[in-house]
């Protein structure tokens, strides 16, 4: 689409890139992380790629698939992207369930990292 | 059968760590025949099965039957995120807390579910049936009976080893805990610390569960 604004694109091309290398190998991650970058995984802080990798890599379950039901994007006033994808997941044979995560992504020397991760289940308490 | 035909409505949950076998545990007990429901929004599963409970009073006499109604909550997976919603403890009457006795770091954590039940179930002191899982892979165990039942007597709970895949001790592990909560009932005069929603004696069934009933088989 040649009318959407550059951060839009690079938004969608991010989040298509993430959830494609999670779903086929999450060790690869680390590519688009560096040793800043912060990760809440379920309220559950990791900082640095390293941790972080390894927080993705020892999720105890082998297969795992990612459907994108919508995604937005917004420029941030310091050039970054803030972007927010919902969607929903299988993992092996549970039954499907709802997520949500936000991330920040940031050009560095010519490459754009993500910064910021922060993931969460769509459940929510009842009582 | 309709719906409402039932004196008790009992819910159960199973919990313990990723891969200890809950879901094949529950479908081995409900004879893989159940009304599988899946809440999103919740992230439950759940499984009903009727049983007809009879009390084993020491006098011997025997009264009918109670007819009960149970449902079995299962996870739908979402303790692989680290994000078990511990609302529904609260909302759950008995707990079977399974670990894999192929898998010691599944043993060792059942103090930290032994914990998080004291803190979020209806009361410090549920009623709870620890099971250690998958004995029929004798050659893989990780964990020795003797270790496993020390635990179980530190907690004051019943101890049992199930496989839920050739089904050995699943039906007796339900049953010692369909009892615990009978027997506590029957000492209950007053049955109002009962947490809301959990134990309905004659009461209709949610509107969102009443529907498929009808392959629910009794199972005295």
């Amino acid at each position: 689409m040649v009318d959407q604004p550059l951060w839009e694109q690079i938004g969608f091309s991010f989040v298509q890139h993430y959830y494609k290398m999670f779903d086929s190998d999450r060790t690869q991650l680390g590519s688009i992380y560096i040793d800043q970058s912060c990760l809440t995984w379920e309220g559950q802080q990791f900082e640095g790629k390293r941790a972080i990798v390894e927080k993705l890599s020892s999720l105890p379950f082998a297969k795992i698939a990612h459907s994108i039901t919508t995604q937005d994007h917004q420029p941030t006033p310091d050039y970054c992207i803030l972007s927010m994808v919902i969607g929903q997941l299988k993992v092996d044979d549970d039954p499907i369930m709802g997520f949500h995560q936000s991330f920040i992504l940031k050009n560095i020397q010519d490459a754009w990292v993500c910064t910021n991760d922060m993931f969460r289940l769509a459940i929510h308490n009842f009582v | 059968m309709s719906d409402g035909d039932y004196d008790y409505l009992i819910k159960f949950l199973a919990l313990g760590d990723s891969g200890v076998g809950k879901t094949s545990f529950l479908y081995q007990y409900t004879d893989g025949k159940f009304n599988s429901k899946f809440i999103t929004t919740v992230g439950i599963d759940f499984r009903e099965k009727r049983v007809v409970y009879k009390s084993r009073d020491a006098d011997g006499s025997s009264g009918r039957g109670q007819k009960i109604h149970m449902q079995l909550w299962d996870t739908a997976g979402q303790e692989r995120f680290r994000s078990l919603t511990t609302a529904f403890f609260r909302d759950a009457m008995g707990f079977l807390l399974l670990f894999d006795l192929t898998n010691e770091q599944s043993f060792l954590n059942v103090r930290n579910w032994m914990s998080q039940l004291q803190i979020h179930a209806y009361c410090e002191n549920p009623d709870i049936v620890l099971c250690g899982n998958k004995c029929d892979l004798s050659d893989q165990r990780a964990v020795r009976e003797e270790e496993a039942r020390e635990l179980a007597e530190k907690y004051g709970v019943p101890y049992f080893e199930t496989s839920a895949a050739n089904g050995d001790n699943v039906n007796q592990a339900v049953d010692v805990l369909l009892d615990l909560i009978m027997k506590r009932m029957e000492r209950c005069v007053d049955k109002s610390w009962i947490p809301d929603g959990t134990v309905r004696t004659n009461g209709p069934l949610h509107s969102d569960l009443s529907e498929n009933s009808e392959g629910n088989k009794c199972a005295c």
